[in-house]
């Protein structure tokens, strides 16, 4: 008797704590689908989340776009009335399941109305239906991947229309970039392709072998896993004549151990990395290449920041100043237009009718975001032209110096 | 979706292409990684030859010891700059990381393996996994997921110059063979002699075996299984100490979560090699190296582990008892 009564106990407490694990489970996704449409006061701060790499593999560049994002938020806040506050989440690119916690995090806190990143292509692929179901739209300052706005060949645009942002251009403007460099410039013939695995890379990686098929060249493609260290096999793999190792990565440090197994090796070729390698300081492959985002280093917010950050611009962070600046922008039009009261939808809706100048962005060019597909590799959400990559090359001393 | 299509015809151009030298290159790349996994295997095989347990936790012990290397190089004054000559900088990373690593296996052994001595076979195996994931975390968390670099490229070197441990020692067929690649395949080669010399010839290593036999019986013999045991996983943990600052010497980085896939890889090395022979360990070390060096160069790097897992599973299913392992004879 003892015995049928412990167990009908446990097994009526399971039951409790089954239905409390559902409804709490489910709680949040009601929550947040309700705060798409929630109105909420403007107040006199406003809140704009943050999901970046602090920490994990990528914090060297996360660690660029926070700094960015805090000098926006500053003078932001010097120049405007409404202000801004960061609230950060810790995505850890890659690990897929830490941005899935912040984008549920961030749908359900009714405080924050717009949303910088998230800096990764495959984050931004994982996370856009939450933060869709929270009404937020992502603004990234860092994926780059063209099927997150464009539909490609047999690939459907990866966001929904309205939800997804980016002040940073396209991997096929920035594939189209390095093969040109690579082949009108450096004149170079004999290229070897390794992608990382991850679907910003392969994008990359596919868009640059196209180009360079398309003009005649045969490069070589190849594939490597981001947990891999060791890279003296891979390396064996490559030809010694080769004259340029494309690796468009997402790991500065990887690359840059790349590099230098590559010489250890006896191989001179050439390394030419992405954006996403784009780390002075890090990624020194010596007389080298990257593309990233331009920068406007002659302007005075430019040098400002770089006094108030030992020195460094880490330039890989700046599309993020300027995705925050677009955020703020939106939020406070929106806030004016409700006198005092806003929701999220309506300040999605003012994401693409924000429009800055070049002295706004930092970026070397204004910004406005386009409404339709254009051209071979942009859609809603991109900015329109004159957004591009630029060329930097690598010195000697390690310097980035731009050069296209 | 990339379909990753694996063409016989790719890899026989590959094989062409690459020649005899590439061949060599592989070998040598294969011979250095495989002294790495070795050096982890025995760890894994001594702790079970002992104890029956699984020490999921002992990759972990070489990725901390990466770290204590680190550690000792950056109080020296740093890669590109050590205060001390380069010789005896390395022999004392060498030194202080291979005694953390020990302390940290004994302290393992006190805190997450030994209360659970007599308890069910799963109880030690989840506190195993349980350690494992409490070290990962917690350099994690202390490191902030940052990657240390070693630069051992540059280390001894001048004006960012390939420092002396990358200077070519010899070469076979035009390919060099390098100052790293010889101390860290003879360095493994010296622990793996004193392992066996310790097992086979002192008194220690008569009472390992015997406890490893029937540790009970040893026990009734006068043998103090305990400090028996406390010695394996010291040793353990020294060698896999000792491959975490090859690691971060050869490669140049390291980092909270490089303990994990060279764990696996180790543990299949020792399975391969037959759970519980040291011989078999250090067979299966350098085997599951030279075929994930051959795997890569031939067929790819996307298909390395696709393979080295895969022999995994045929040898589990072919020889589940290793090369070297010998069947159990259970009294019924």
């Amino acid at each position: 008797m003892k015995k049928v009564l412990v167990a009908a106990v446990f097994a009526v407490a399971l039951s409790i704590l089954a239905a409390t694990a559902w409804g709490s489970a489910s709680a949040p996704a009601r929550v947040a689908t309700s705060l798409a449409t929630a109105s909420v006061n403007c107040g006199s701060t406003r809140s704009i989340g943050i999901a970046y790499p602090a920490t994990g593999d990528a914090a060297s560049l996360g660690v660029q776009q926070f700094h960015w994002a805090n000098f926006a938020v500053k003078r932001w806040n010097k120049s405007h009335k409404g202000h801004i506050k960061l609230v950060q989440g810790d995505t850890q690119l890659p690990n897929t399941a830490q941005a899935l916690a912040v984008a549920h995090q961030f749908a359900s806190n009714g405080k924050i109305l717009a949303l910088t990143g998230p800096a990764g292509s495959q984050e931004v692929q994982d996370t856009d239906a939450v933060y869709k179901s929270g009404g937020l739209a992502a603004v990234s300052g860092s994926a780059t991947r063209v099927a997150l706005t464009r539909t490609k060949g047999s690939t459907t645009r990866e966001t929904p229309k309205g939800f997804f942002f980016r002040t940073v251009p396209t991997d096929g403007q920035q594939g189209d970039r390095v093969a040109f460099w690579i082949h009108k410039k450096l004149k170079k013939t004999r290229i070897y392709i390794i992608d990382d695995e991850e679907a910003y890379s392969q994008g990359l990686a596919d868009q640059v072998q196209a180009d360079l098929s398309k003009a005649g060249l045969n490069p070589s493609r190849d594939h490597v896993s981001q947990a891999v260290s060791d890279f003296s096999s891979l390396i064996t793999r490559i030809p010694s004549n080769t004259q340029v190792v494309y690796i468009p990565w997402q790991l500065a440090p990887k690359a840059q151990i790349f590099y230098q197994q590559l010489r250890a090796a006896g191989k001179n070729a050439i390394v030419f990395g992405s954006d996403g390698t784009f780390a002075p300081g890090t990624f020194e492959a010596k007389g080298g290449y990257v593309s990233a985002f331009p920068v406007d280093f002659g302007s005075a917010a430019v040098k400002a920041y770089k006094k108030g950050h030992g020195g460094q611009d880490e330039a890989f962070g700046l599309p993020t100043f300027t995705s925050v600046w677009v955020n703020a922008t939106a939020i406070d039009r929106a806030c004016k237009a409700g006198h005092g009261k806003t929701t999220r939808a309506k300040v999605r809706q003012q994401l693409g009718k924000v429009k800055l100048s070049a002295s706004q962005s930092l970026l070397g060019f204004p910004v406005k975001f386009l409404t339709k597909n254009f051209g071979n590799y942009q859609g809603a959400g991109d900015m329109a032209a004159p957004a591009d990559f630029a060329i930097f090359h690598i010195a000697n001393n390690g310097g980035y110096v731009r050069v296209g | 979706m990339h379909l990753p299509l694996l063409s016989i015809h790719d890899i026989y151009v590959t094989i062409r292409e690459l020649g005899w030298g590439g061949a060599f290159e592989l070998l040598r790349n294969g011979i250095v990684l495989g002294s790495l996994y070795a050096l982890i295997a025995l760890g894994y095989t001594m702790v079970y030859g002992i104890l029956k347990l699984l020490n999921f936790a002992h990759g972990d012990v070489y990725m901390i010891g990466a770290f204590i290397g680190y550690g000792v190089l950056a109080a020296l004054g740093g890669p590109l700059n050590p205060d001390i000559g380069l010789a005896p900088l390395i022999i004392l990373m060498f030194l202080v990381a291979m005694v953390g690593a020990g302390g940290l296996g004994i302290a393992v052994e006190r805190f997450a393996y030994k209360p659970l001595r007599n308890a069910p076979r799963i109880a030690p195996l989840i506190s195993a996994l349980g350690v494992a994931f409490f070290l990962e975390n917690s350099v994690q968390l202390l490191t902030n997921g940052t990657r240390y670099s070693y630069n051992a490229f540059e280390l001894g070197g001048k004006n960012g110059n390939l420092g002396p441990l990358f200077s070519p020692v010899f070469h076979v067929l035009a390919r060099p063979v390098s100052v790293v690649q010889v101390l860290i395949v003879s360095t493994a080669l010296a622990l793996m002699l004193a392992l066996t010399l310790l097992v086979s010839r002192t008194r220690l290593g008569k009472a390992m075996r015997a406890t490893a036999f029937d540790r009970e019986a040893a026990s009734m013999m006068g043998i103090d299984t305990d400090r028996v045991i406390t010695s394996t996983f010291f040793i353990a943990s020294v060698l896999a100490g000792a491959a975490g600052v090859m690691f971060g010497l050869y490669i140049g980085e390291t980092y909270y979560f490089m303990g994990f896939l060279a764990g696996l890889k180790a543990f299949t090395a020792a399975v391969v090699g037959g759970i519980g022979s040291i011989p078999g360990a250090m067979v299966g070390g350098l085997l599951i190296g030279v075929v994930e060096s051959f795997a890569i160069g031939y067929v790819g790097g996307q298909w390395s582990d696709i393979v080295i897992f895969g022999i995994l599973i045929l040898f589990m299913l072919l020889r589940p008892n290793g090369l070297f392992g010998s069947r159990a004879i259970q009294k019924v």
